[in-house]
């Protein structure tokens, strides 16, 4: 499915707000850090770095698909990004286990500084599929080069030698997969025997993603594999919502026991990927128990308690909210979303910074009124955005319906730069049509049409004016100044202002 | 890279008694499968399309080494796997202790596990992965082959790895 719909002022916003937290410095993770520590639970950066690129994905796959160049850079910082040692060292200490799960195996596990070479689902899977992802989008093998996914960490005030752990998307890949065989196809664990279903999920796009591109079936052998394993112990509980977890060493199986809003709504949103008709088919009866009205339409989302363990009250993010409406944008449930979005837009205080869209944090949980107030930076920052940019069966669509060939030599915008905003871009029926507005108080941005050598001639128009023409990549004249020949391409610089509509015919 | 590989050494004992380990085959290419004899589908199927395989390569096949390891040694002495593999004779059975098979085991990332088996109330089932694996000449890890490949395609690559 591809949307013609222009993006509007709020998903330009959610987009600029992924890329101005992906221009970060080093280690500057303003806006982002939750109520969790050390980047052990559920708003972690990790986290917030790939369901961004999801949800680049999604909108490059599904509404903007003619222009990779407002994408690509951006995606590939936040890959920059998650392999940051502030993203995965709490797995050398997550390693050792020792949660309330597994205490019984601490004393077999030591500490592990490879963040991907066992266990740790909940960060390699990320790192796989993210890298897969943008191969796959982007045409682009970079990650496959030796070395190309690195993890290394050094400090000059302790630990001696540098830690370097070095692969690329298919040895990451490849490591994965032979953990899967290992494990008879239940899941690889994210904490040391911990098997989540959540975690496994982005695995299987990731496989997916790699399959489109050489043509393998690694993600049918694993989904078969996978499905024959749970068989046995089920998706759902007995209540009818998605099992949390399974124990490697003793298989038991540990229910959405507390009805835990994220269990069933992160679940349902990544497993709609493979499984649709069972995610849709159990959606409506589990959604329902998780939804609070409000007034005029306004849909909120209740948290389980926060669980009490060991004389402690646990402390995370749950992300409830966000995972909710990322779940309901996957199933196409427009009233739901809706309804969600009239909450969030009247009691989480949506904030524009720097061009960008975001609800910041807020750990109040309610206001006078009862009204939740509550959000993570996991859920303001990137969840909300991912489910205002999704469209329904998003993910299902990215999976199941791939690009052909030869969308990717078919004129595009290869290159955008962070000034401009591009709100539409579809190539259909030999003509590339984009909407484009440069941010006021700028230089005009610029573009670039690529892909044109051996498209013959062709006609630009702004606005259905004819502000250019030539023949492949050549500009035989142009209206004004704003239209050259240049190294990736035809250049094009867009005018700050409204936005205009282009179109550029192929007319041989 | 830092994953650990597929494959490694192992020593075990054939259906001959024989002490072996992963160097007593070099020269040849092996196709290796890992199973047990109580095993009512999987095995049998998978020994069947593996022979089937083999027979399709014709003389080619004289190159290669078709080994069955147990997943459970406990069951599975020498004795009973010569007497299971009387009808996939192209297969030579591995056996040893539970440890020395857990070393084969994890050495070729196999899973198998301990289960109930409703139709032997009496005796336990071993759900295992269903995957050949090809050794080079040099005993190291040229392919694996899934169970949803037929023996057609499984020929096919074999042949290739041999003459490529």
């Amino acid at each position: 499915m591809t949307l013609s719909v222009p993006l509007d002022r709020e998903q330009l916003g959610h987009l600029r707000h992924f890329d101005n937290l992906s221009r970060r410095l080093p280690n500057d993770w303003s806006l982002m850090q939750g109520k969790g520590q050390g980047q052990d639970d559920f708003g972690s950066y990790r986290f917030q770095l790939a369901y961004m690129a999801y949800a680049l994905a999604l909108t490059h796959r599904h509404r903007l698909p003619a222009a990779p160049g407002a994408f690509q850079p951006t995606f590939q910082r936040l890959i920059d990004k998650i392999l940051e040692p502030d993203v995965w060292l709490y797995w050398r200490d997550v390693s050792q286990g020792g949660s309330v799960f597994n205490a019984h195996l601490a004393d077999q596990l030591g500490e592990e500084w490879d963040p991907v070479v066992r266990d740790n689902i909940m960060y390699s899977a990320y790192v796989q599929s993210m890298a897969h992802l943008y191969a796959y989008l982007f045409d682009d093998d970079r990650y496959a080069a030796p070395g190309a996914l690195t993890f290394r960490y050094w400090s000059f005030f302790w630990g001696g030698a540098e830690r370097r752990f070095s692969y690329d998307q298919d040895s990451l890949a490849e490591n994965l997969y032979w953990q899967l065989v290992e494990g008879g196809f239940v899941g690889i664990a994210c904490e040391p025997n911990c098997v989540f279903q959540i975690c496994n999920q982005p695995a299987i796009l990731g496989f997916r993603m790699q399959d489109l591109r050489t043509g393998g079936s690694r993600a049918e052998e694993i989904v078969r594999g996978y499905q024959k394993a749970w068989e046995q112990y089920g998706r759902l509980d007995g209540n009818g919502h998605y099992n949390m977890m399974i124990s490697a060493d003793t298989r038991e199986v540990r229910p959405n026991q507390t009805l835990a809003p994220w269990v069933d709504a992160w679940c349902g949103a990544l497993m709609n990927s493979w499984n649709r008709d069972f995610v849709h088919r159990n959606y409506p009866r589990q959604v329902r128990e998780f939804l609070v009205p409000g007034s005029d339409g306004a849909l909120s989302v209740r948290s389980a308690p926060a669980m009490e363990v060991m004389g402690q009250t646990v402390v995370n993010d749950t992300c409830d909210f966000g995972w909710v409406a990322a779940w309901a944008s996957e199933m196409g449930d427009t009233e739901t979303r809706t309804g969600l979005f009239t909450h969030a837009d009247r009691y989480f205080a949506p904030t524009w910074r720097d061009g960008g869209l975001y609800y910041p944090r807020n750990d109040t949980p309610a206001d006078a009124d009862g009204n939740r107030t509550d959000i993570e930076p996991m859920s303001g920052n990137v969840l909300l955005g991912y489910a205002r940019l999704n469209v329904p069966d998003g993910l299902n669509g990215l999976y199941q319906q791939p690009w052909d060939r030869a969308h990717f030599s078919n004129p595009a915008l290869t290159e955008v730069d962070p000034e401009v905003e591009v709100s539409r871009a579809v190539f259909a029926d030999g003509a590339l049509d984009f909407r484009l507005r440069s941010r006021e108080g700028g230089e005009p941005g610029r573009v670039v049409i690529g892909r044109l050598p051996g498209r013959g001639d062709w006609t630009l128009r702004r606005d259905g004016e004819v502000l250019a023409s030539g023949a492949d990549a050549t500009v035989h004249s142009s209206a004004d100044a704003s239209v050259r020949a240049g190294d990736g391409g035809v250049e094009l610089r867009c005018p700050a202002g409204p936005a205009r509509d282009y179109t550029l015919a192929v007319t041989r | 890279m830092s994953a650990p590989p597929v494959g490694g050494s192992f020593t075990l004992v054939d259906h001959h008694h024989n002490r072996v380990t992963e160097a007593s085959y070099r020269g040849k290419y092996v196709l290796l499968f890992f199973g047990f004899t109580h095993c009512k589908q999987v095995c049998p199927a998978a020994l069947l399309k593996l022979s089937t395989a083999l027979d399709l390569l014709g003389p080619l096949a004289t190159e290669v080494r078709a080994l069955y390891v147990t997943v459970d040694p406990e069951r599975d002495s020498s004795e009973v796997l010569r007497g299971f593999l009387s009808e996939y004779p192209r297969f030579t059975g591995l056996t040893g202790s539970a440890e020395q098979v857990d070393v084969a085991k994890r050495a070729f990332r196999v899973f198998a596990r301990r289960a109930e088996d409703p139709e032997d109330p009496e005796g336990y089932a071993m759900p295992h992965t269903a995957f050949s694996y090809l050794l080079d000449r040099d005993g190291r890890f040229a392919a694996h082959f899934t169970d949803a490949l037929e023996a057609t395609e499984i020929a096919a690559r074999i042949r290739t790895q041999l003459t490529g």
